[in-house]
């Protein structure tokens, strides 16, 4: 139909927008718009007056192009059972970016226009569409090799440098440090907080970005924490994604992960080094292991204690045992050599006896023999003597005085010529048997 | 036993707790002579010192530390 402007169109045949809106309105309350099931992902998801507002979107998954939008409204009166079921059974709530199977009726209202007013929601599709996505995410990851290297990468030892990515304020770090500095032993923990959004759609890349400023600096640490916590599960779907486990993986200190509770097992917990219930918990094993590492340094000091005692009482025992010994030492080590030489000394004895015999034999015969001679040489002598004796007597001037003849003096001296006797001379006349004085007389004859 | 041991400062921790254990044994065995029991044991205690120091920290370090993290 051609508009035509010229041409006015009269206001009785317009309706009022409030009947038109009734029209909508009224068409579609029809059966088949109402208590339908439909699967759509939860968009800017937000809870005023405990009414929760959203969006269900539908998006080309190759483009990631939304093709179909709602909007969706959970009245409050509904809202806190549908998320407690939802819960039970997923351990979650429901949040942003979670693909939901739920039941609504399509609402116009005229002044808010179109809703699907949801009054119900099957949690099983969630689970089994987020572990789906889970599975895909870590399938990716081994895929692509990196799924175990940070569980490989060697733990720093000692691990007391521990960079914490947090809320700041948060429970859970304050339960983190709290245990992490109650320790007895004075264990030498030193802690940064890194802060990151750890709920909430921002949360994945925040997170990122807080690894990026602990790896810029790499060396200054020892592990990472990643620590939440406290109050209610709130979304962990943010964890469940691939490019946050896959900076996690490949990071190059240990990281310890410690978002979900007891039953919440998210891609980042597989990932991980390390996965731990509470940050309290993560507090524990890092001190646990400090611990160990002391009393094995304990162990070892009191290993080598034991073992230089037992050395030194060795030893100890051996001297004191020498130094009883020593007293006795040199008497015994004395009448040990007397006893030697005394032994030595008999066969010395015996051999040199044996040895000296038949020199002594020699010995003696010849001191015969020598006796022998040595008489037979004084006899020689003495019969040379005895001889000579004879002779000497023989020519003795007694001998001639014997004979008759005298000795004739004067003065002592004796006279050889008459000349020397004139008369009156004293002579003095020596015979064998005495001498007599005389005086040369007158009757001399000097002649004869 | 090295002729020439790094100093302590010089060592990580695992060196320093692998070279404890290889003292031990060396004393432990029948060759270890009275003299380098002194030597030993001196060496070993530098280590023991230095590996507890890395582990704990004094108060007064520790205090600092506290202080530390409640500027931060």
């Amino acid at each position: 139909m051609i508009l035509d402007a010229a041409v006015p169109v009269s206001e009785d045949r317009a309706i009022s927008l409030g009947a038109l809106t009734a029209r909508i309105a009224g068409r579609l309350a029809t059966p088949e718009l109402r208590d339908v099931w439909t699967v759509a992902e939860a968009s800017d998801m937000r809870t005023s007056g405990g009414h929760c507002y959203l969006e269900l979107i539908e998006k080309n998954e190759a483009t990631g192009a939304v093709t179909a939008r709602i909007r969706a409204i959970i009245w409050a009166s509904q809202f806190n059972g549908l998320q407690m079921k939802f819960a039970a059974v997923t351990g979650q709530r429901m949040s942003t970016g979670m693909k939901l199977l739920v039941r609504g009726t399509v609402n116009f209202h005229s002044a808010y226009g179109m809703s699907l007013v949801i009054t119900d929601v099957d949690p099983s599709f969630t689970v089994g569409d987020v572990e789906r996505r889970r599975r895909e995410i870590l399938q990716r990851l081994t895929r692509e090799g990196i799924a175990e290297m940070n569980k490989r990468l060697p733990w720093p030892v000692p691990a007391l440098r521990i960079a914490v990515i947090s809320a700041p304020g948060a429970a859970g770090y304050g339960d983190f440090m709290h245990q992490l500095y109650a320790n007895p032993q004075r264990l030498r923990f030193r802690v940064r907080l890194f802060e990151a959004v750890m709920q909430g759609e921002h949360t994945t890349a925040s997170v990122i970005n807080a690894l990026e400023r602990i790896a810029s600096d790499d060396d200054e640490w020892d592990c990472v924490v990643i620590i939440r916590g406290g109050g209610a599960t709130s979304d962990l779907i943010s964890f469940d994604s691939y490019e946050l486990a896959s900076n996690v993986a490949q990071f190059p200190l240990p990281v310890i992960v410690g978002i979900g509770h007891e039953r919440d097992v998210t891609v980042l917990d597989y990932v991980a080094a390390m996965r731990v219930k509470t940050p309290t918990a993560a507090a524990e094993w890092l001190v646990g292991q400090a611990q160990t590492l002391l009393d094995g340094l304990r162990r070892t000091a009191a290993d080598i204690l034991q073992t230089v005692t037992d050395r030194i009482g060795g030893c100890r025992t051996q001297l004191a045992y020498i130094e009883g010994q020593l007293p006795h030492a040199p008497k015994a080590a004395i009448e040990r050599a007397n006893a030697m030489i005394g032994a030595r000394a008999m066969q010395l004895s015996g051999a040199a006896t044996a040895r000296t015999a038949p020199e002594r034999a020699r010995l003696t015969a010849k001191g015969e023999n020598i006796a022998t001679a040595a008489c037979a040489a004084m006899e020689r002598s003495r019969q040379r003597l005895d001889s000579t004796g004879a002779l000497l007597d023989a020519l003795s001037p007694m001998a001639t005085l014997r004979r008759g003849y005298s000795i004739t003096r004067i003065d002592g001296h004796a006279v050889k010529s008459v000349g020397q006797m004139p008369d009156g001379t004293v002579i003095e006349t020596i015979v064998a048997d005495g001498r007599v004085v005389s005086t040369v007389g007158a009757d001399n004859n000097h002649n004869q | 036993m090295e002729n020439q041991p790094k100093p302590v400062k010089e060592l990580t921790y695992n060196q320093a707790i692998g070279e404890l254990d290889s003292i031990l044994r060396t004393m432990q065995s029948d060759s270890c002579d009275i003299d380098k029991l002194t030597a030993y044991t001196r060496r070993a205690t530098e280590l023991l010192r230095e590996c507890r120091s890395r582990l704990t920290a004094t108060d007064e370090e520790l205090r600092s530390i506290l202080e530390g993290l409640e500027n931060n």
